[in-house]
């Protein structure tokens, strides 16, 4: 298996996690303190551009320019290795660093753009970073710590009917990197059972997107919200309390949208939704408003989670 | 209907301009395409709508250019299922973002990206991406409290402790929309506002 | 003297493989030799008179052929430069070393300028010497009992040359004996396979040149030129094969019941057990995985067969020659979780459903699913693990699938008609006669969707097909109540295995690699090692006993045409040799002895590695064929092409390592073109003073591998550090002589190596200008 950091990493921000669920932001914070990840976060730090990027706005050019940018500042810091929070940030790194790395004509131009205009400081130099041993998501350095997560266990979660979604962009852009697969993505899966507790597994379009489609979701609504109800009707019939996944637009097109699809479809969807790192936080005895930061969810994560017990010891 | 496909026809200069797109991470996937159609039988968009991936890679291989001007090929989800499947390597996903930047650049469909265009604003404002407001009263329709949690925002990041601030420093901001406008970004976009919002 | 040798170069095209690549005029007009001739295909027939011609017109004293690797033709050339001494030709390897791994055109052609101009110094050293003829024993080892190895066993059994078969599981039989029913394409019809497998089974254990050796497996394997070494572990059958009558009694009493994987882990089966009623040896086997040695067995069996307490055995076998037959095994199904294989009882595999329809099988030939129903709707799946660049799929195509499919999908129409058959599939591939049967399941009302299917979920009763019809270009949700996937042939476990036991080349997808794949069929890169059946790639019945009769021919010829060896041995000066023996002792390949009064030297086992010239106090042992000073020569040769800033690594192999090298070449890997690869015959002849004159006379680095498996590998290991000990005490980097182990199946490893070296060696540079 590739060898996941815990040290020099800088947790880069993320746009949607930021001003959607900054619960995830602090539960990721949370829980490295506690496995003792060595991160920092930087205030230089901009977005990965990829909610433009996705909306065929951003051309590879500005998005890698960018990204060299947001590399530099991780060089400066001496924190090379990027940890990502969404899903898009991952495979747009990723991308960027493989393109910055292996496209000579690509590095050059964003270079020459970089010393003409006074932005020398910027400059990427050919493998300042390695794709497989720098760009990471937060889901695998949780994943690299499932023996020590084992250990920090506060409340038992496992009376709940726990199921995965894995973000399309962690498992299938770069999905020769994945860990777990991409064909029955797994990694969620393996963290929430060193949680103690146990996945459903497989369901039907466990592996398919969560609808946001990007653009689909305000240009598209009826193909957007039918792929997300393929998910939501799936994940009913298997009777699922928690949905656990790894990107805050996956996380905005369920737990934001869950009440409009409920009454499209007719069906009653009881699901709450949390990442991964806000599913670990809570295990971890993370507290519902100061760590979860259950307040910026629209389906309550009280409507499930009436009362934490703990785990014998 | 007949088509005809004279000598000096070629095809293939279509498909070869993909496979040399910088975008492209696939090498010559397209041109192995067998269309087998596993990248239909796993897109959601072929699943709810006339999108269909593996005729994409067909017209492509066929050299009709007329793909760009389709509506359709505007339901891609970029979710990457196909990327992820294809038994020849192919993308389609990327294979449609690279279509897409084609017909941008041939001054199609800008009214496709007219309403996105928050997007960029929201990188030469803030140095971040952040949903363009145009959307927000749909948003706010579609879901419940949205309005009200997005005014408390800075009190539940409060609550969390959450350090630094939302907004980076203006050095930063310049620094960004600085490397904005020398990729040709900016004039893009505004080239592209100004002719959508001469058309209103 | 032997600077004025005439020196003649013809260099091949190879119709396009390496003029493609390789600038040849630019070759041409640098070299300045006696003679140069360019020709399309130096290796066909007339190229035997065109050098020929050229060597008497042109008076030429010595040949350099610029071609393919000396691995492929030098024994062709060596042929073509008659009259004269096979030894004064040498092959510049311009193709496997060169045009097959370099892309640069410019770079390429400046490599191939310098290794011409190596082998032109080379040859210029070379001594006439004549090669020796050797018989290897008429004794063969045909690994693996499937239907391969048993025809093997069988033809060579009938032209009378002793065969041991040996087989890993407790019976022959192989996949052949559970398929069920088999077709040809002959015959539109279904015919029952165990039917046509006992004949030749029994023709087999009948056969008294024949010993069936099973539950065995080789461990070891030695090669001493002509002879196979091979050491046999026979795992315990814990019944006595000569009392067990196969009454059964035994199975009866046993109360351990396992899933039976002959059945494909369809039905159970006891602890003991005969894995099925043909079965050879005709004996019960305990399966002592399972077994809890209650005893009951033991008290029933009134032949008093059952021998608990067995011990693995391991036993010797000598053999002149090996066929591999070790087959193939199926796609892992964990691979493409997305069709429900471990989740859904009723998607099963082809082969799963031929133990179905099979009458000797889990339902006695009765098409049912676990709930006992009959299905209704049966969608098959091609091309699962086949024809799929994703991680863990194979980009070949494994060619039976598509007849299996249709025969299985006639044998349901035939006896269950209202059973809907649907097969998704990409291409039907129907060669030849075949077409007719494609033709007649269409007829017998079997569907065929055009597309490859996305995902098999279950809903309800039924499992959901989602799959794109594309020839209509829609997308489908097709109920089914069982699915079957074809999955793909893929190596054995044994086949890799035995690859690495044996250090024999394989392709990319793990199969033996035939020596030449178009006109050297079932010929290893081994000499005397030859291989038949599945092993090689997937193919159907037919074809795998095609190529074991051809096998089994081709050990004939070596068995009865006896074998050359390469006259490079050590050989004694009887007037200076006094008998003392210390040149025995020294020999890692047991050569030497004392027979009567002089000390005899084993053609077939020495190497000419030239240990015993050390130990040798009375300077009695010399090595044909002047190596020491070929091999500076070509080390000059290279070096006098060195242009400024140019990188050069030279890189010295044996013929296990050069195969391996060339392998690169084949698969069309690449490497820097810095490394200039030098052939020896022995590792163990490359000396401190020829690495040393390498380092101080242009060369940045020193490569030497060795094959671990080879008995001087520890000594040339030890003699490496020693060198790179006084590199450093003449105050030159040590880091620039490196050793590495080489082995012909990993050939990207080797190929990783060179690349990681020439990088190291250019940081180096770096650091050190």
């Amino acid at each position: 298996m590739k060898s996941v950091p815990d040290k020099n990493i800088l947790l880069f921000r993320s746009c949607l996690v930021s001003v959607e669920y900054p619960g995830v932001e602090a539960s990721t914070k949370f829980v490295f303190d506690k496995l003792g990840v060595d991160y920092a976060i930087s205030e230089k730090q901009t977005c990965c551009t990829g909610l433009g990027y996705y909306s065929d706005v951003f051309n590879q050019l500005d998005t890698s320019a960018i990204g060299a940018r947001n590399f530099s500042v991780a060089k400066d810091l001496n924190r090379p290795n990027l940890v990502m929070m969404c899903a898009t940030c991952y495979a747009i790194n990723k991308k960027s660093v493989k393109l910055l790395n292996k496209n000579d004509e690509l590095r050059e131009e964003i270079n020459t753009l970089f010393d003409e205009n006074g932005l020398s400081h910027l400059k990427y130099e050919k493998d300042d970073l390695k794709p497989t041993e720098n760009i990471f998501h937060v889901v695998d350095i949780l994943y690299s710590k499932r023996d020590k997560i084992k250990e920090n266990i506060k409340y038992d979660l496992s009376d709940y009917k726990i199921a995965t979604h894995h973000g399309c962009h962690y498992c299938k852009v770069h999905y020769e990197d994945t860990i777990g697969g991409v064909r029955d993505p797994n990694i969620i899966d393996d963290i929430v059972e060193a949680c103690g507790c146990k996945s459903i597994g497989w369901y039907d379009h466990k592996r398919a997107t969560c609808g946001t489609g990007f653009r689909q979701r305000y240009s598209n609504p009826e193909l957007s919200f039918n792929a997300t109800a393929d998910k939501m009707n799936a994940v009913y019939d298997e009777d699922v309390d928690i949905l656990v996944h790894l990107c805050p637009n996956c996380h905005i097109q369920f737990d934001r949208y869950q009440h409009l699809i409920s009454k499209r479809e007719g069906k009653e969807y009881k699901a709450i939704h949390l990442n991964v790192a806000q599913f670990v936080a809570l295990a971890m005895g993370g507290d519902f408003d100061k760590v979860i930061g259950v307040k910026a969810h629209t389906v309550p994560i009280d409507s499930i989670i009436k009362e934490l017990k703990e785990v014998d010891k | 209907m007949t088509t005809q496909q004279k000598i000096t026809d070629s095809p293939i200069d279509f498909a070869e301009d993909i496979i040399h797109d910088v975008k492209n991470s696939r090498e010559e996937g397209v041109l192995k395409c067998v269309q087998c159609g596993m990248c239909t039988s796993t897109c959601p968009a072929a699943r709810h709508s006339d999108y269909n991936p593996r005729e994409i890679i067909e017209r492509v291989l066929d050299g009709d250019l007329t793909i760009i001007e389709e509506d359709n090929i505007w339901n891609c989800f970029y979710c990457y299922t196909c990327h992820s499947v294809c038994p020849v390597g192919n993308s389609v996903c990327e294979v449609n973002q690279i279509l897409k930047q084609l017909a941008i650049n041939n001054e199609i469909a800008w009214d496709k990206i007219y309403e996105y265009l928050g997007f960029a604003d929201s990188y030469f404002n803030a140095a971040i991406g952040a949903i363009p407001e145009i959307f927000f009263t749909q948003i706010d329709e579609d879901v419940p409290g949205w309005w009200e949690f997005r005014q408390n925002l800075a009190d539940i990041r409060d609550e969390l402790n959450l350090d630094p601030p939302l907004l980076p420093d203006d050095d930063v901001i310049d620094e960004v929309s600085l490397i904005l406008t020398i990729t040709g970004f900016k004039e893009k976009i505004e080239k592209i506002r100004d002719s959508q919002e001469d058309i209103k | 003297m032997r600077d004025d040798l005439k020196v003649g170069v013809f260099i091949c095209e190879c119709g396009g493989n390496i003029s493609d690549t390789i600038d040849l005029d630019e070759v041409k007009d640098s070299l300045d030799v006696d003679f140069i001739g360019q020709f399309e295909n130096l290796c066909s027939l007339n190229g035997r008179k065109i050098i020929r011609d050229a060597i008497f017109d042109h008076d030429l004293d010595r040949v350099v052929v610029a071609a393919c690797s000396p691995i492929s033709h030098e024994k062709t050339f060596q042929d073509y430069v008659k009259p004269l001494n096979p030894y004064f030709m040498d092959m510049a390897n311009v193709r496997e070393q060169c045009s097959w791994v370099h892309s640069d055109k410019k770079k390429a052609t400046q490599k191939a300028i310098t290794l011409i101009n190596a082998s032109i110094e080379k040859v210029k050293q070379s001594d006439a010497v004549d090669p020796i003829y050797c018989q290897t024993p008429d004794e063969v080892a045909v690994i693996g009992g499937g239907i391969a190895g048993m025809n093997a066993a069988l033809s060579l059994a009938k032209q009378g040359t002793k065969v041991t078969l040996i087989e890993q599981s407790p019976s022959i039989g192989g996949h052949m004996a559970k398929i069920g029913k088999v077709f040809s394409p002959v015959k539109i019809a279904e015919e029952c396979g165990m039917c046509l497998l006992n004949p030749i089974l029994n023709e087999l254990v009948w056969n008294e040149n024949i010993e069936v050796i099973t539950n065995a497996k080789v461990i070891e394997a030695e090669r001493r030129s002509g002879t196979y070494n091979l050491i046999i572990e026979k795992s315990p059958r814990y019944v006595d094969v000569d009392r067990c009558i196969a009454c059964g009694k035994c199975s009866e009493v046993c109360d351990i019941e396992v899933p039976n994987d002959w059945n494909d882990g369809l039905s159970m089966r006891k602890a003991i057990y005969r894995p099925f009623g043909q079965s050879y040896p005709e004996a019960y086997v305990i399966d002592m995985e399972n077994c809890d040695k209650c005893g009951n067995c033991f008290r029933e069996c009134n032949m008093k067969a059952i021998r608990l307490k067995s011990k693995p055995e391991k036993m010797l076998l000598q053999v002149g020659s090996i066929i591999l037959a070790t087959g193939h095994k199926l796609f892992d199904m964990d691979k493409r979780p997305e069709y429900g294989y471990d989740r859904y009882d009723d998607v099963i595999t082809q082969s799963e459903l031929g133990r179905i329809t099979g009458v000797n099988g889990p339902t006695k030939g009765k098409l049912l699913k676990s709930n006992g129903e009959v299905p209704k709707r049966i969608v098959m799946i091609q091309c699962v693990g086949s024809r799929d660049e994703k991680p863990d799929g194979h980009r070949y195509c494994s060619r039976i699938c598509c007849t299996v499919a249709l025969k299985n999908a006639n044998i349901i129409k035939h006896k269950y008609p209202d059973t809907d058959v649907l097969i998704c599939y990409t291409d039907i591939r129907t060669p030849g006669m075949f077409e007719k049967y494609y033709k007649h399941t269409q007829e017998n009302e079997v569907r065929f969707l055009r597309g490859r299917p996305g995902e098999v979920v279950k809903k309800g009763d039924n499992f959901i097909v989602r799959v794109e019809d594309t020839l209509k270009g829609e997308f489908a949700e097709i109920e089914a109540d069982m699915v079957v996937l074809s999955t793909a042939m893929e190596p054995s476990h044994g086949t890799r295995e035995i690859a690495e036991i044996l250090n024999i080349g394989t392709t990319e997808d793990g199969f033996i690699k035939e020596s030449h794949p178009k006109i050297k069929p079932v010929t290893t890169d081994v000499q005397g090692i030859f291989v038949c059946g599945t092993a090689q790639d997937p193919k159907d019945i037919t074809e795998s006993i095609m190529q074991a009769t051809a096998a089994a021919s081709k050990v004939s010829e070596y068995n009865y045409g006896g074998v050359e060896i390469e006259p490079f041995i050590a050989e004694i000066d009887r007037e200076k040799c006094t008998l003392c023996g210390d040149c025995i002792g020294k020999c890692k390949y047991k050569s030497m002895s004392i027979q009567g009064d002089e000390v005899y030297i084993d053609p077939m086992s020495c190497t000419g590695c030239g240990k015993c010239l050390v130990a040798c106090t009375q300077r009695a042992i010399s090595v044909n064929g002047n190596i020491d000073e070929k091999i500076m020569a070509t080390i000059k040769g290279v070096l006098s092409k060195k242009e400024d800033n140019q990188r050069m690594i030279l890189v010295f192999l044996d013929n296990i390592g050069y195969t391996a090298a060339d392998n690169i070449g084949v698969n069309r890997l690449s490497y820097p073109e810095s490394i200039y690869i030098i052939k020896v015959h022995s590792v163990n002849r490359v000396g401190p003073h020829h690495i040393h004159y390498a380092l101080e006379n242009g060369a940045d680095g020193v490569f030497i591998g060795e094959f671990p498996g080879d008995l001087m590998y520890d000594e040339v290991e030890r003699k490496v550090d020693k060198v790179k000990n006084t590199i450093a005490s003449l105050n030159q980097n040590p880091e620039r002589l490196t050793f590495s182990k080489v082995y012909i199946p990993y050939f990207s490893g080797l190929a990783r190596k060179f690349i990681d070296f020439d990088k190291k060696i250019e940081e180096l540079n770096e650091i050190e200008l």
